[in-house]
């Protein structure tokens, strides 16, 4: 295939106008544990397995969902946690690190919490720069970004091109598209956050390699107290049981 | 490594170049501008359960009151505080860079800040300015370790002690200090201590005036008293209103709103990516 001869350098289109390093940064995410997120009326939730190499490893330690800002949270996702020595999640660790200075460097200049159109954008410029540079990979991680600002709650999703997306529900990695039907069925525009939360319970469950617990998926919340936290484990359990 | 270069603010602060073509200049006779001088009492101590740091309120341009009322307690982070004394721009902008700094590191560790992390970047920070930014401050919190109270002097050296005052009110607020401090106040003591160093400042110095700011930081939780005494009120109106001479009347009038309502018309759709 011509296409091949022009894998190998980022930089340089190949005949069909594609860049393929690109595509198969893509595809490293679509092959990632499933993240999805569901903007409601009054809040935003975001979800993700978490599915570890084995039951050895301290799941405490590990944490998909992280918060940029005091009113952004951020969830990302990457091919299998075997890829960790490949790069992937330090991928995301240098994303939310550098979107985190970006914000907090607007906020010193405009003394404003930065609106989460611009944090994404910035975080979106720094993934494209590494598409056009010169010796550097794209990043091998999507992610979806949930803050509550003066618009009103918002998700973003950003992929490895520079690309982003406004989103009411979305879902990436390996069940997209089961969870992408799931949640184009189920989803309304007047939903509250609660319902979000177990809409994105059951979306979860819908694709889940084995039984479904608080050890082994992560959801963040954000509401219009416009403060994201990541839910302790006992509150997962309570809307687990909730969903049952 | 990225060819394209973001837009970034200058990587501020001082470029010593000039630094000799000044001293040159002191050399072969020229009258160097003298420094503005700002005066101010701040003071803080240690009590039982945590620390209270006081400030007046006073900013001076020379011999003229700049601001009757600003605020010279500057937040650190949710459990420290920072006075500051001299320059107000330098004051203010270290503060505040090194609360911004304090800040990403809270987000990288997940942890509360400590007192000696605030500590050590504004004196790493002051230090390479060598005293060209003239802030001296008085740092106080309560972090894990327990309750902390910090002096830090332009130059970058810091001092720990369980009560401190800087500024130009500093020795008649020290004086109320030393006679009246003692180990494990209580609140209500020690606001009313500190009130008091301050209130000597105010009425002893000449650089410090208006109005007495308190902030009480305890394990977990803080207060800022923002104008916790205000001993020097606009007293004096004159009850027969004012009259002019003859020679003044009023002729015409005519009102213009200084503030004029602007109706804002919805957006149209956000710019196309």
């Amino acid at each position: 295939m011509g296409d091949s001869q022009y894998s190998f350098s980022l930089t340089t289109f190949s005949p069909s106008g594609k860049l393929v390093q690109i595509e198969h940064a893509l595809t490293a995410v679509g092959s990632g544990q499933t993240s999805l997120g569901i903007k409601a009326a009054n809040g935003v939730v975001i979800a993700t397995e978490k599915k570890l190499p084995s039951i050895l490893v301290d799941e405490t330690s590990v944490q998909k969902i992280q918060s940029l800002t005091p009113n952004i949270g951020v969830v990302y996702s990457i091919a299998n946690l075997y890829s960790l020595c490949s790069g992937m999640g330090p991928d995301s660790r240098v994303l939310i690190r550098k979107s985190r200075k970006q914000a907090e460097q607007y906020y010193r200049l405009y003394k404003e919490p930065i609106p989460v159109t611009q944090l994404v954008r910035e975080t979106a410029t720094v993934m494209q720069e590494f598409t056009q540079s010169g010796g550097v990979r794209p990043f091998g991680v999507s992610l979806l970004v949930a803050g509550f600002d003066d618009k009103g709650p918002q998700l973003y999703q950003v992929d490895p091109s520079g690309s982003y997306f406004s989103w009411k529900a979305s879902a990436m990695g390996k069940n997209v598209s089961n969870a992408k039907t799931f949640l184009e069925k189920r989803y309304t525009d007047d939903m509250e956050l609660d319902d979000a939360v177990h809409t994105a319970i059951l979306t979860l469950k819908e694709g889940f390699e084995g039984q479904i617990s608080s050890k082994n998926i992560e959801i963040g919340v954000i509401g219009s107290d416009k403060i994201f936290k990541v839910l302790t484990p006992s509150e997962i359990d309570d809307y687990l049981q909730e969903v049952e | 490594m990225s060819q394209i270069s973001e837009s970034m603010p200058p990587k501020g602060g001082f470029s010593f170049d000039l630094c000799k073509r000044n001293q040159m200049l002191v050399n072969k006779g020229l009258k160097q501008p003298s420094f503005l001088k700002t005066g101010t009492t701040i003071v803080g101590l240690v009590f039982q359960d945590g620390v209270i740091l006081g400030a007046d309120t006073r900013a001076t341009e020379g011999p003229i009151v700049a601001d009757k009322n600003c605020e010279k307690i500057h937040y650190m982070a949710p459990n420290i505080y920072c006075c500051g004394a001299g320059t107000a721009a330098d004051t203010e902008a270290v503060t505040d860079m090194v609360s911004s700094q304090l800040k990403l590191h809270r987000y990288h560790t997940g942890r509360e800040s400590r007192v000696v992390t605030a500590l050590t970047l504004l004196k790493s920070h002051l230090f390479s300015y060598q005293g060209h930014v003239s802030a001296a401050l008085v740092l106080g919190g309560v972090d894990v370790t327990g309750p902390h109270l910090h002096t830090i002097y332009p130059h970058g050296s810091t001092d720990t002690l369980p009560f401190a005052t800087m500024g130009s009110g500093s020795l008649a607020a020290m004086a109320v200090f030393e006679s009246k401090y003692r180990e494990g106040l209580t609140r209500d003591e020690g606001v009313k201590l500190v009130a008091e160093a301050i209130c000597s400042g105010i009425f002893n110095d000449l650089g410090s005036g208006s109005n007495v700011d308190v902030c009480v930081i305890t394990k977990g939780k803080k207060e800022y008293l923002r104008n916790y005494l205000t001993p020097n009120p606009r007293t004096y109106v004159s009850e027969k209103g004012y009259t002019f001479s003859k020679k003044t009347e009023v002729l015409h009038t005519k009102i213009t709103p200084l503030k004029e309502l602007v109706d804002v018309i919805e957006a149209g759709d956000a710019m196309e990516e």
